[in-house]
């Protein structure tokens, strides 16, 4: 296995309990280098917990976490994981590269490798013109991206962020996932957690459900979709009218008004279509959808609410 | 539609216990405060009376006569200090230590010849801190009192000796007279007719005023119109006159310590003002451990190379140096203004204020430690700050505490501060007096300190 296959992070069997509440049941996850995770679960899943875990905020009760640091990261802080807290952890009475000034002399870097490094997050974060600016001055995605700013001086090789799009306009979030895609390259892993489902079906690599601190999926969408709802499309017949004529790959209501078939491609609707030239009664509507994320984290953890 | 904005502001009012402890609590535990202070203090009467220190020549009969009459004032707890010193070096320091020992809210010394019988031999004085304006002005009541009721005792004896000797050295002579004649027993002279006499117009002797027939006269009376020289003059049988015409007793109030100060009370307000006003400050600095907390700032921090205990030795020491910074600007200002001698006291001063310093940022870190919230944290601090402060003697000089209360103010370390800074501007002591106080302020330090070391293992498992 080369380096870059070797997992940057490894979860084994983490457990933690609150007061006699479990919160995680045995985590075991992984997460490679260059690789954008998306992880979302239910509130009270666990995430955060399992977030303060791999942070070292919280020890756990059962199980390890390790980091194994790539070469490419040696020498600098890499160590220590990049938080960004759901919340704007800035301080807002301070400017833009003051915040980068004292967040980055936390992390342990210093003089001229602050100031080189803090131009570089301005430049990587489009935030050079308000360098002089207070926080608390600065749009809503301007905040955002300062968040993450701070997080990344030290060049940490895993970076654990907690819903960084919440509240942003769509330009800000195309910045921010390019922001991420920039990291990603360059090798650093990132855990990304988010209820945003469309972002994490289209940006994220690897998709991990989690609920009541268990992971219940983790892989690819169309392996999530197909391990929890078998084949990715569905094609539902309507009939104003009880249908009288049997339909090949179509499955039927008892009141014989709806008709379902499942299609592994979407190249195969053409072909069952077709069935449909010979009926006497044409369907009152014809519904064609693929499964998506939202419908693999409905069939994994429900529809009850949580908290 | 007033109704459901008055139903919201019930609906929240009932949903906050801590809004409610404000708004209920708090003026009730303050009121009781107050009361206990008042109702056992200062306005209490017989049940705060005032300690004085009696510093009495040995040898002198009016000075017992007057502490014998001191001892009985149920208002005034005396204590005999023994004789008072001839020399005036000594003098001093039996009343400077007198002073220090705060056993004593007013000293008292007497001169060694005093008497109330001769006006300028009342002299008395009276030496105070300046703590207790009103056990000053007690004192010096009672004292005058005595000396009023000593005058008119005076009066009267002098006012009864002019009657029998005039009786004796102008009537006797005129009886004897009568007798020979045998008027005497014919015709009785009343009392009304000593002076004014009757039938015939008498000759006037010399010495007496002339009295007309028709107008009444008594012994009491004084003669409307007495000629320089004449016997009114000589006896003053007026008491209004003897009293309104005597002089005023000598009293004289020193205060010592105070002696080159322009106004001794504002080093000790300044003192209870700054300390009131640093617990606030310092606690509302605090308040920005939870305002992180509640950001994720301090999740960040806890990431980073910085340690929980860097950390809380980091927020302390801003706050202990920004306690520092207001005590140093507040003393200062009062310098500029009031000239309370910071200069000649630095060194007392700073050793102050940073305990003080010390023991406020400890207290403030630890509040932020327990409090969950920053408005949990405000209301809270808020009841404790403000009990503190009524207690400890922020608000209330703890000189008109009863001792109950005073002990109990012991147990607030403010109180302690207050006592150190009174002993560095008021009683302008040397600094190795202050190590009581010091000790307290920098134990309690230490013991906040490490119970919000303890505690603060819970900012890592979060809020």
């Amino acid at each position: 296995m080369t380096q870059e296959h070797q997992p940057i992070l490894t979860l084994q069997a983490v457990r933690k309990s609150y007061r006699g509440r479990a919160a995680l049941q045995g985590i075991s996850l992984q997460l490679f280098p260059g690789e954008l995770l998306g992880f979302f679960g239910p509130n009270g899943a666990g995430k955060t917990t399992m977030i303060r875990c791999i942070c070292g905020l919280l020890k756990p009760d059962e199980g390890s976490i390790t980091l194994s640091i790539p070469d490419s990261f040696r020498g600098s802080r890499a160590s220590r994981p990049g938080l960004v807290p759901q919340n704007l952890a800035v301080y807002p009475d301070l400017t833009v590269q003051q915040n980068l000034e004292v967040f980055g002399r936390l992390e342990g870097v210093r003089g001229a490798a602050l100031q080189q490094r803090i131009d570089e997050v301005l430049e990587w974060s489009a935030l050079q013109d308000r360098r002089r600016s207070l926080a608390r001055t600065l749009s809503g995605g301007m905040q955002r991206r300062l968040n993450i700013a701070c997080s990344v001086l030290h060049r940490p090789a895993v970076l654990l962020l907690d819903e960084p799009t919440v509240g942003v306009d769509p330009q800000s979030r195309e910045r921010i996932y390019a922001m991420m895609q920039e990291l990603t390259a360059a090798g650093t892993a990132v855990l990304l957690t988010t209820h945003q489902l469309e972002e994490v079906e289209t940006r994220c690599d690897r998709i991990v459900v989690m609920d009541h601190g268990q992971i219940v999926a983790d892989g690819r969408l169309p392996q999530l979709v197909a391990s929890s709802l078998g084949l990715p499309h569905r094609v539902e017949l309507s009939f104003q009218h009880p249908c009288v004529v049997e339909l090949r790959n179509f499955e039927f209501d008892e009141q014989r008004l709806t008709a379902v078939c499942r299609l592994a491609s979407m190249q195969q609707l053409p072909g069952v279509l077709e069935v449909l030239q010979g009926l006497p009664e044409p369907p009152q509507a014809i519904n064609v959808r693929s499964f998506g994320l939202q419908d693999v984290f409905l069939a994994l953890t429900g529809r009850s609410l949580r908290e | 539609m007033i109704l459901t904005f008055l139903r919201i502001a019930y609906l929240r009012l009932r949903n906050n216990p801590l809004e409610l402890l404000l708004v209920f609590v708090m003026p009730v535990l303050f009121f009781s405060i107050f009361a206990m202070i008042f109702s056992q203090g200062i306005a209490a009467g017989t049940e705060k009376p005032v300690r004085l220190g009696l510093l009495l020549p040995g040898d002198n009969v009016a000075a017992a006569d007057l502490q014998a009459e001191l001892q009985q004032n149920t208002s005034l707890i005396c204590t005999d200090l023994g004789g008072l010193p001839t020399e005036s070096g000594r003098q001093e320091r039996v009343i400077l230590e007198a002073q220090n020992s705060s056993r004593y809210d007013l000293l008292l010394l007497l001169s060694a010849d005093f008497s109330p019988a001769e006006e300028d031999r009342f002299r008395v004085r009276l030496v105070t801190d300046g703590q207790n304006a009103m056990a000053v002005a007690m004192v010096r009541a009672i004292l005058e009192e005595y000396y009023a009721v000593q005058r008119v005792e005076g009066v009267v004896e002098q006012l009864q000796e002019s009657v029998r000797s005039a009786a004796k050295e102008r009537l006797l002579p005129a009886a004897e007279e009568s007798a020979g004649q045998g008027a005497f027993f014919r015709e009785p002279i009343s009392p009304r007719t000593v002076f004014a006499g009757s039938g015939a117009p008498p000759s006037v002797e010399p010495g007496l005023a002339p009295v007309s027939a028709d107008q009444p006269a008594s012994v009491l009376d004084p003669p409307t119109d007495p000629a320089p020289g004449t016997f009114a003059e000589a006896a003053d049988p007026d008491p209004e006159t003897l009293l309104a015409a005597g002089p005023e007793p000598q009293i004289s109030v020193d205060n010592p310590q105070a002696a080159d100060q322009q106004n001794p009370r504002i080093a000790m307000y300044a003192a209870g003002i700054a300390v009131l006003f640093l617990l606030f400050a310092c606690t509302g600095h605090a308040a920005t451990m939870l305002e992180e907390a509640e950001s994720g700032t301090l999740d960040r921090i806890l990431v980073s190379e910085a340690g929980l205990l860097q950390i809380v030795a980091g927020k302390w020491l801003g706050i202990f140096l920004m306690g520092c910074l207001q005590l140093s600007v507040m003393f200062v200002f009062a310098e500029a203004v009031f000239r309370i001698h910071l200069w000649q006291h630095l060194d007392g001063f700073l050793v102050m204020a940073g305990s003080t310093s010390a023991a406020t940022a400890s207290f403030a870190m630890l509040m932020a430690t327990i409090c969950r919230t920053r408005s949990q944290l405000q209301g809270t601090a808020t009841v404790i700050i403000l009990s503190m402060s009524a207690m400890g003697g922020s608000m209330i000089p703890r000189f008109v505490m009863s001792d109950r209360m005073k002990e109990l103010g012991r147990w607030t370390f403010n109180a302690w501060a207050l006592d150190g800074f009174q002993k560095v501007f008021w009683f302008q002591s040397p600094i190795e007096s202050l190590r009581p106080e010091v000790t307290v302020l920098l134990g309690s330090s230490l013991v906040m300190s490490l119970a919000t070391l303890l505690m603060s293992g819970r900012w890592r498992r979060g809020l």
